[in-house]
């Protein structure tokens, strides 16, 4: 990577150096004047100090320059004169040049590098804050939930207790829900870390998601349509599930109105395109672009406490498809409803 | 009091988990012991014998696929059964080719668990007691393998396999209602010396689940474990 870098600063280097020679000698016979000749050089040694990595490429061209001046622009011509106070001058100005421009080049990709970080941090801070607020409401029914049920335990009635019980243990599913999702950002955190993907069977994932889904929400059917021939796609299986089960169950909150869930998967060229489409109420127009990132670009937490309705699933299907190298997008269909769709590399 | 209740060793470091494990089965007539250590689990498993192991694996004092490797050494058939949390397939895959019987993922509702350990014993009845299987033939719904003469029929509909299929679907049969992992099935049918990989394995189990009639999310017969393996259903898991 380092000598790939180098080879194509010094290619750079090379054809500006060459260039700005040929339009040195053109604007001479043009002009009929010298004074031009330095300047350009100088923008040349800039244009390289800006363009390159380091500063040895910009001082080798600032050299050059000085040489190819002296050589070819002033007297004696097509001969060196290396030792004159007018040499070593323009050599000293081109070298200065190169320098501080090198030196402003670092500092700005420093500068830049330092900004990324931050703005990770920030999400980090956010997603932090937000998920803190939002365990908050589902442990604040269990914890009071099972206090109130051990306090009065004589005094409530049978089912009044297996009311409580029952939404502790809703809230316990919806947290289970949330902690699965957060193990699943942790694991494509950092960017650096390389999935591991494996050749899955097609067939295999849809069918772990829907018995998964199943499990979840019994009561909504879920159309299929899957190509018939064997399809294998590399993947990390069990985030790719994640985020199929996270699409079809913001449909069954999100989606008011939906009768037909409808899961496809078609293959075109070297891509499989997954597309998930219901026919509910459709995505409103102010949440349609931020649906993938709502959740960590809302820098205040609702002032009721009431739990976010952005949910933090999309944002992980967002995350998980990027470090799958695919795309994922989210549209309302002409016909209603909305639709979510994927795609991911086949095997090559 | 009925002493021919099951005997069931929980081995789980987590007081709480421990403790509605012990509830929870106690409730549905079995014998509880329980066990913190993967040392105390060995030391109770070989004292007090018990019919089925439900294991953790994260174990203050040893992993406890520790516990696997002893009580499969002396060559103990005891159905074991990993608790096991969430961080991806090549523990399961690990503990299941240690010779654990079947993995539940944490957290389990207690339904879950209850439908595990059911299935847990009853196919350690089988195993010890072939003659539970009657015949020479393997039914499981309208499916029925008949071993004497190799022939699967559905429904009395005779479905023609290859011969890889056959022995895929007859190995599974065999093991119904445990996972047998890529890894093992690979062994199995295609002897230790093969190269072709997991892919040759989906390419024949694509065919044979089609064969099958099964449809993605609806599985009569072969239940798929993604990233992990296969499983046969059992009958009354329906």
């Amino acid at each position: 990577m380092k000598l790939q870098l180098n080879i194509k600063d010094a290619l750079f280097t090379i054809i500006t150096l060459l260039l700005l020679l040929f339009l040195n000698i053109w604007m001479q016979d043009i002009f009929d004047t010298k004074t031009l000749i330095p300047m350009i050089f100088v923008l040349g040694v800039f244009l390289i100090s800006l363009k390159t990595q380091g500063y040895f490429w910009g001082i080798t061209a600032s050299l050059l320059s000085v040489l190819a001046v002296n050589y070819a622009f002033t007297y004696p011509y097509y001969a060196f004169d290396l030792i004159s106070p007018e040499c070593v001058a323009s050599a000293l100005v081109m070298l200065i040049v190169a320098i501080l421009t090198g030196t402003l080049t670092t500092q700005i990709k420093k500068q830049e590098k330092m900004k990324a970080e931050t703005e990770k941090e920030r999400m980090r801070a956010n997603l932090l804050r937000a998920v803190s607020h939002d365990l908050r409401t589902p442990l604040t029914t269990i914890y009071g939930s099972s206090s109130a049920i051990m306090e009065n335990y004589d005094s409530l009635n049978k089912e009044q207790q297996l009311k409580l019980l029952g939404e502790m243990r809703q809230d316990s599913e919806w947290l289970i829900r949330m902690v699965e999702n957060l193990l699943s950002i942790t694991r494509i955190d950092g960017g650096n870390v390389q999935l591991t993907k494996r050749p899955t069977v097609l067939e295999e994932l849809i069918d772990a998601v829907l018995i998964k889904f199943r499990k979840r929400c019994p009561n909504q059917a879920v159309e299929v349509e899957i190509p018939e021939e064997f399809i294998s796609i590399p993947m990390d299986a069990m985030l790719i599930e994640q985020v199929l089960i996270n699409i079809l169950e913001n449909a069954v909150d999100h989606a008011t109105g939906m009768t037909e869930l409808k899961l496809s998967v078609t293959t075109k060229d070297t891509f499989a395109l997954f597309c998930i489409s219901d026919n509910g109420c459709g995505i409103s127009a102010d949440r349609i672009d931020k649906i993938f990132t709502g959740y960590l670009d809302r820098d205040t937490s609702p002032a009721d406490g009431s739990r976010n309705n952005m949910g933090i699933g999309l944002s992980v299907c967002a995350a998980i498809i990027k470090a799958h190298g695919g795309e994922i997008h989210a549209y309302n269909n002409s016909s209603g409803g909305a639709s979510f769709s994927f795609s991911l590399k086949l095997e090559p | 009091m009925n002493n021919n209740r099951y005997k069931i060793l929980v081995i789980e470091d987590e007081s709480n988990i421990r403790s509605f494990a012990k509830t929870i089965l106690e409730a549905n007539d079995y014998q509880v012991l329980t066990a913190d250590t993967c040392g105390s689990g060995i030391m109770m498993f070989s004292s007090h014998r018990p019919d089925l192991v439900l294991l953790d694996l994260g174990l203050p004092d040893k992993d406890g696929l520790e516990f696997i490797r002893t009580i499969r050494k002396q060559q103990e058939s005891t159905p074991v059964l990993v608790l096991s949390a969430r961080t991806g397939e090549t523990d399961k895959v690990e503990a299941l080719d240690l010779g654990a019987n079947d993995y539940i993922t944490k957290p389990f509702g207690t339904a879950e668990l209850m439908a595990r350990v059911r299935a847990a014993l009853r196919i350690s009845q089988y195993s010890s007691n072939p003659s539970l299987m009657p015949d020479g033939k393997f039914k499981l719904h309208d499916l029925v393998i008949d071993y004497d003469r190799r022939i699967i029929t559905i429904a009395g509909e005779e479905i023609k396999l290859t011969q890889t299929e056959y022995n895929i679907l007859v190995l599974l049969a065999r093991h119904t209602g445990k996972v047998l992992t890529y890894a093992t099935i690979i062994r199995e049918v295609w002897g230790p010396s093969d190269d072709g990989g997991v892919k040759k394995l989906q390419v024949n189990m694509a065919n044979l689940r089609k064969k099958l009639g099964e449809k993605p999310g609806d599985n009569r017969y072969i239940i798929n474990e993604l990233g992990v393996g296969y499983r046969m259903c059992e009958e009354s898991q329906e």
